[in-house]
């Protein structure tokens, strides 16, 4: 999977660029408008994250411009600007997401990998793991082929902890999956773990490994090689 | 008291000495031209008295007045010199005295020696006085009558171009963004006011406009930097040998940076609301908003056992932003989330122009006039900015709606009237 980066902030850049690295993306940057215009007119890339402030240019243009040249190809609009018009406007042209700043990289991960999917595969594709199975197109979840019925934030929380597998992730990163905005609003490391604690069960019933353990109580990790 | 009027007092106030002075001079003007016109006309008749004297056949005495005072009479014995004298004379059927002038003088004609008296009453004085203040008087009044029409000319010509000033002022609202002008007059005085104005206004206007961007900017700025420390810290997570104590570090700058960046978002949703940015009104039922902020807050409702108890008569339609909607209802339920007790009270009750929230909770820890005020929050939600309110307030003002607190029973109760 190849993924164009296209961010003029250097330290983002870099650190984006570790993490995607170890989840086995290929990664190419670009650092302002030009380069980027160049890069997207020379490869074909699988997804795109474009910064909408850039210098040189817009990132909006360069959305334009990958829209007329590559087809199947996911974008993901990562800008400091959360603006509602922004976002709109970044939609209408063909953006997959939009993720405004400061965002977690595990929530970026996931994000990349669900257009990719959703861009790779028509109708129906599943992600398993082990024993898991998940059908996101149903939001549907099977353990040794036995369905299991989750609650939508249980679900949730699996498909971000399955999309993050072999990661740390924490309780702030997974409340803000979870409930956005809202997230600070109230006490959701507390729903969170009642919502952990219903998920591992269920999970347990039917037969699947513990795979998420608790790092010194900041956040979780989904284990597979426990 | 308006400037006119009080020009308008000053005027009059000067005039009335000043007429009364230019009376008083004219007076005696007038009463020494009198002198010397009577004096004139004596002399005229003096010589007139020559004439009749010349025109004799015979000397004789001949009475040239019907009051018999001027007269030619033979005379044996020359006066010493010409007689020019006032006197004054008791008239016995006007039963006054009355002042004279008289002329006596010499003349001889034909060797015979004839003594001419000219006698002329003078106007009498309270006759002159009196027709002078009436004079004067209907000029008072006349100067009043002009001072007033002019009053009521320049007010309505000269100084209209300063009230239409003034109430381009009064209009004026420096977050309409509409382009402050005022038109160049014809007066200078006028045209140099709002040429100043003009000046003004646009240099406040420029100074807003640069103060508003720099908060909005000051805040997109800052997400960037927020976004580096967030991704590092979840780079640094992944480190598989991190001791404990690290980890808790990690977690609490993770805490203070989402802290930090709730923070910048919602200053930077209150200065786009401050700046209008949320323009587009649509109707919207209330009603809705408050369900379905209810709906996705399941969790906190059922986790503090709240008691909700709703009241939704009717449709509660107002024509506004859907996105301000939101924040002013969500922030409001979310308040009343935040400072309600375990097993506490949940109260939303509508009616056709109004939407009242109420929750249990302990008396204000802060005085009621700073529920409002950016940043003031209560020590028990140490959670919380204390920004939640002022966005209610910000949206609130923005639509010109009314928002009242009050506290009774043990429940807080905000009513917002639409």
């Amino acid at each position: 999977m190849k993924i164009l980066l296209i961010e003029d902030e250097q330290s983002l850049r870099e650190s984006i660029e570790l993490y995607l690295k170890i989840e086995g993306f290929l990664i190419e940057t670009a650092i302002d408008f030009i380069s980027a215009s160049q890069k997207l007119a020379d490869y074909q890339y699988d997804c795109v994250l474009v910064d909408i402030t850039l210098p040189y240019g817009n990132g909006l243009d360069l959305i334009r411009q990958v829209k007329e040249q590559q087809l199947n190809v996911g974008i993901i609009i990562i800008s400091a600007k959360n603006s509602i018009d922004d976002r709109i406007i970044g939609l209408d042209l063909g953006a997959d997401d939009y993720l405004s700043k400061p965002f977690s990289l595990a929530e970026l991960n996931s994000r990349i990998k669900s257009v990719i999917r959703r861009n790779n595969f028509d109708g129906k594709n599943t992600i398993q793991l082990n024993e898991i199975c998940i059908v996101p197109e149903e939001r549907s979840v099977k353990i040794n082929d036995e369905k299991v019925v989750l609650t939508a934030k249980e679900y949730d929380l699996l498909l971000f902890f399955v999309m993050n597998k072999n990661r740390v992730v924490s309780k702030n990163t997974i409340a803000e999956h979870l409930w956005g905005d809202d997230s600070d609003q109230m006490d959701s490391h507390d729903f969170i773990y009642v919502h952990l604690r219903n998920l591992k069960k269920k999970l347990a019933e039917k037969g699947c490994k513990d795979y998420i353990q608790n790092i010194y109580g900041i956040g979780y990790n989904f284990n597979l090689e426990v | 008291m308006k400037l006119l009027h009080k020009t308008t007092l000053y005027y009059v106030i000067i005039s009335i000495p000043l007429v009364g002075l230019a009376a008083f001079l004219s007076y005696f003007v007038i009463k020494s031209e009198i002198k010397n016109g009577a004096e004139e006309v004596l002399y005229t008749d003096f010589q007139n008295a020559k004439k009749i004297i010349r025109s004799f056949n015979l000397p004789q005495n001949i009475i040239l007045s019907s009051d018999g005072l001027s007269k030619i009479i033979l005379s044996n014995k020359p006066l010493d010199k010409t007689i020019l004298k006032d006197t004054t004379i008791f008239d016995p059927i006007e039963k006054e005295t009355i002042e004279y002038s008289i002329l006596k003088s010499n003349y001889t004609y034909k060797n015979q020696l004839y003594q001419i008296d000219i006698v002329k009453n003078n106007i009498e004085d309270d006759e002159l006085l009196e027709g002078l203040w009436s004079g004067f008087g209907i000029l008072l009044l006349l100067l009043g009558a002009a001072f007033l029409l002019l009053n009521w000319i320049t007010s309505k010509s000269i100084w209209k171009p300063f009230y239409k000033t003034i109430q381009q002022l009064e209009n004026y609202d420096i977050k309409k963004h509409d382009n402050f002008q005022l038109e160049s007059v014809s007066i200078y005085e006028f045209n140099q006011l709002n040429a100043t104005l003009n000046t003004m206004t646009h240099k406040i206007q420029d100074d807003f406009n640069q103060h508003k961007e720099f908060t909005e900017n000051a805040s997109h700025e800052m997400q960037t930097p927020l976004a580096v420390i967030k991704a590092n810290l979840s780079l640094l997570m992944q480190s598989s040998n991190l001791s404990e104590g690290e980890m808790n570090s990690i977690e609490a700058i993770e805490n203070t940076v989402k802290k930090l960046s709730a923070l910048n978002r919602t200053l930077l949703l209150l200065t786009k609301i401050d700046n209008q940015q949320f323009s587009e009104n649509t109707n919207i039922d209330l009603t809705i908003i408050c369900k379905n902020i209810l709906d996705s807050n399941a969790e906190i409702i059922s986790a503090k056992e709240l008691i909700l108890e709703i009241d939704f008569k009717e449709k509660l339609e107002v024509t506004m932003n859907e996105t301000l909607a939101e924040i002013l209802v969500s922030n409001l339920i979310q308040n009343a989330f935040r400072h309600n007790v375990q097993g506490g009270k949940l109260e939303l009750i509508t009616s056709r122009n109004s939407l009242s929230i109420s929750n249990s909770g302990d008396p204000l820890s802060i005085p009621e006039s700073d529920l409002f005020v950016r940043f003031r929050k209560s020590e028990t939600t140490s959670e919380s900015m204390g920004l939640g309110l002022s966005l209610v307030k910000s949206v609130v003002d923005v639509y010109r709606y009314t928002i009242r607190y009050e506290f009774s029973n043990n429940l807080h109760t905000f009513k917002l009237t639409f």
